[in-house]
């Protein structure tokens, strides 16, 4: 049998050679750190602290009444230096609580250890989860206890964890399945608990056999667990395509994976959550891949939340002269960051420096009409006529082509052979549908 | 903090692009062309050469100049104006007189493609479109045969020059007179590209192979005059007589299935709509074939295609993905099943 596939999706060079082999290590505790007061998707939170307050390593420092949204803690002891808006990834300002270290490292546990996966109802697991600030660390930072809370009448029997990690450069993920394959496990048996979910699949795309033999072995003995081989393509951590390689299921237009009776968490999610529930330990460090041409040291790092990415490219050895892209996340859905006066956030899976050697160059020629777009894409849209459609501000017409549906993963822009900024134009057409479906 | 000389580009992702480019594509198109060029000339000799590089030359001329008076950037580079002159030659018979040649590429690039707003823009395939302008002019130039008296002084008599047309043998039902198997490998008669259909098997395998081509143009072509071949007529005779593979290997029927009708900018966009384009063009080649002479119908059923792509494409939506047929559904758990429903 041959690797879990789906239909379309491109072949990037991977360049993960550059960091694949460097174990995690941990990146020196920054005196200062940023910590903004949205990290997710959903609702931002209220600060908890003032300015002057002394805070530990743990503690919860801004929380929110709404539902879809998940607390920020503090990833350094010392003093609240400031509550003000400051640089976010996601190209705005956000009020962040600006942390001044005090260097102690000194931790506050909210949460207690628990042993035992048994000892925790659902709806604990639920709690914990959001208490410790957990969302999908993938890059989406969707609030993770959000996901583990179907709603009525959608039965979930099946738990994907996505190892699949198709952004080439980017391999934070693989070294956690090298490195913490028991953790792994154990987060995916609290999330199959908290759903009632009978099967787990671990999904990893096949070029890293290394990743698979460890979680094959780590799996052993669990019959309802499991270890899929995925082609290696971008965008095979899609979610969507990730479903439907291992399930064989579709998730609906416009529905999400709860509709077929899946939940997917990422590799690093899952960690946090194990580490969670067995430590109390709240989401205050990440693993951060910095790499790419532009980094001296490229690295995978075990980065606290709210270190600026300047920091820690800096602790890698600087930025190359030649370095004229820097990215937050992976090449393919990656943003492009005007500084590097920006803190890592939850979302935060790789910094990228990219060379001009390595970048790409967009002309925006004439469509040829090739259909390579169409071959690419790997929810069956028609890019070209999607982005023609936005040019010219036929959003009618964009939204019948199904502009809506498009996950924005690039395979589209990356493969065009005039260098049109398909997905680009994409993203223009689907925010004008979602908007006018609101109104 | 990073060093500030550091100068930031900041744009929209992905920041990775494929290497492959038009013009990369097009010099593929190139290379899969080189077998049945190779052909031709071993076949004509110079009237091969001479009429491939007047072709290619006055094409690339003629891009030039469109483009310099409509005040346009040169876009030789992108090698379209070449492939577009060596496909022109490859439609021409041996001994075209040298200036329909270059009206030819007047109209394949100059009017087809660059009037028409340049490579991307045009409705007609350019090389097929300077065909058809050549043919129907050709009345103009009847008994001007002459020109091709001095040709034959400086580039030496050749037999192959004068041979009848496979199709037109075959229309005549004489097709017994030349085998199968010699169409197939090499054999002389028409135009400069129907020399060998073994060489533009290749020629398409490699089209194929690079994925610049899909299964869908040629195959659907193809079958569709293997069908109407075998059951025009008596099929079991059809069959004996192996009329059937004539039509497949005669005529420009390769070279239109798979360099024509696969022409990007001119064909549909969609699988389907691929399908349907090629089982059309199968059956007007056929009507063609049958019932109007032998010349052209091959590049006369791709253009009058070509005009239905804009309908075709708005007629054949993609599915849209997690559109779940039922039977897929059952698939899915009973109690998801059930809520999706709702």
């Amino acid at each position: 049998m041959g690797a879990a596939n789906f239909r379309g999706g491109v072949h990037p060079e991977h360049r993960k050679e550059l960091t694949a082999s460097l174990a995690i290590t941990a990146a020196t505790i920054p005196r200062k750190v940023v910590i903004p007061l949205q990290q997710h998707i959903g609702a931002p939170c209220e600060p908890l602290v003032k300015v002057g307050d002394a805070v530990k390593v743990g503690q919860m420092i801004g929380d929110s009444e709404a539902f879809v949204s998940a607390p920020v803690h503090a990833s350094i002891s010392g003093t609240v230096a400031a509550i003000e808006p400051y640089n976010h990834p996601l190209g705005r300002k956000v009020t962040a609580i600006i942390i001044e270290g005090d260097g102690r490292d000194e931790w506050c546990s909210e949460l207690e250890p628990v042993e035992k996966v048994d000892d925790l109802s659902p709806e604990e697991i639920r709690a914990r989860i959001r208490s410790a600030g957990i969302v999908g660390l993938g890059g989406a930072a969707f609030p993770a206890h959000v996901k583990l809370s179907p709603p009525e009448g959608k039965a979930i029997d099946t738990v994907i964890i996505n190892g699949a990690e198709c952004e080439p450069y980017l391999t934070a993920d693989h070294r956690l399945m090298l490195e913490r394959p028991e953790d792994i496990v154990f987060g995916l048996e609290v999330i199959m608990k908290a759903l009632g979910a009978g099967r787990g699949i671990i999904g990893i795309e096949d070029n890293k056999p290394d990743a698979l033999r460890v979680m094959r072995q780590a799996i052993e003995g669990k019959s309802d667990m499991s270890v899929v081989a995925l082609k290696t393509k971008y965008p095979q951590g899609a979610e969507k395509m990730l479903i439907l390689a291992t399930t064989r299921r579709r998730v609906p237009s416009g529905g999400l994976p709860l509709d077929v009776g899946v939940v997917n968490h990422n590799v690093g999610t899952t960690v946090a959550i194990a580490e969670a529930v067995r430590k109390g330990k709240p989401l205050i460090e990440r693993v951060v891949t910095v790499t790419g041409e532009g980094v001296k040291r490229p690295a995978n790092l075990m980065v606290r939340l709210g270190t600026l990415a300047g920091d820690l490219l800096e602790y890698c050895g600087g930025l190359r002269e030649d370095t004229c892209k820097l990215i937050m996340g992976g090449p393919m859905m990656g943003l492009a960051q005007p500084t590097a006066d920006f803190p890592v956030v939850k979302g935060t899976s790789g910094i990228l420096a990219l060379t001009a050697e390595e970048a790409a160059v967009y002309e925006n020629g004439s469509c040829i009409r090739c259909a390579s777009c169409v071959k690419a894409c790997p929810i069956n849209l028609v890019p070209t006529f999607i982005a023609q459609a936005a040019e010219h501000g036929l959003f009618d017409r964009a939204e019948k082509l199904h502009a809506a549906d498009c996950i924005e993963c690039g395979c589209c822009s990356y493969i065009c052979p005039a260098g049109i900024p398909l997905t680009q134009w994409i993203r223009i057409a689907k925010a004008e549908v979602l908007a006018r479906r609101r109104r | 903090m990073a060093e500030q000389e550091v100068l930031l580009t900041v744009s929209p992702s992905p920041h990775l692009r494929s290497p492959e480019n038009i013009p990369s594509a097009m010099r593929d198109v190139l290379i899969a062309l080189l077998p049945v060029t190779l052909c031709s000339i071993y076949m004509y000799r110079w009237y091969a050469v001479f009429l491939i590089a007047v072709s290619m030359a006055a094409a690339a001329l003629f891009e030039l100049l469109f483009r310099k008076i409509m005040k346009k950037q040169a876009t030789l580079h992108d090698c379209s104006a070449l492939v577009t002159g060596l496909l022109l030659a490859l439609c021409l018979r041996p001994g075209t007189p040298w200036w329909s040649v270059i009206l030819g590429a007047f109209f394949a690039v100059g009017i087809a493609k660059e009037l028409m707003g340049g490579l991307g823009w045009n409705r007609f395939n350019p090389a097929l479109f300077g065909l058809v302008a050549v043919t129907l002019l050709a009345p103009l130039y009847v008994g001007t045969t002459a020109t091709f008296a001095p040709l034959r002084q400086f580039f030496g008599p050749l037999d192959a020059l004068t041979q009848a047309t496979p199709l037109a043998l075959i229309k005549q039902g004489l097709y017994e007179q030349i085998s199968l198997s010699r169409l197939f490998l090499l054999s002389p008669g028409g135009a400069l590209g129907e020399t060998s259909a073994l060489a533009l098997f290749i020629g398409g395998a490699y089209l194929l192979y690079k994925k610049h081509i899909r299964w869908q143009t040629p195959v659907s072509i193809i079958g569709t005059v293997l069908i109407l071949a075998i059951f025009w007529g008596n099929p079991l005779e059809n069959i004996a007589s192996g009329i059937p593979l004539y039509h497949i290997f005669a005529g420009g029927l390769l070279l239109g299935a798979f360099f024509m009708a696969t022409d990007w900018v001119t064909s549909p966009i969609t699988e389907k709509g691929e399908l349907i384009f090629g089982i059309a063009i199968g059956i007007l080649v056929m009507l063609f074939r049958k019932a109007l002479g032998p010349t052209e119908g091959v590049a006369f059923s791709i253009l009058i295609m070509n005009a239905f792509v804009p309908l075709i494409d708005r007629l054949t939506k993609r599915p849209k993905f997690g559109e779940v047929p039922a039977k897929k559904a059952a698939v899915a758990p009973a109690g998801t099943a059930v809520s999706k429903s709702n």
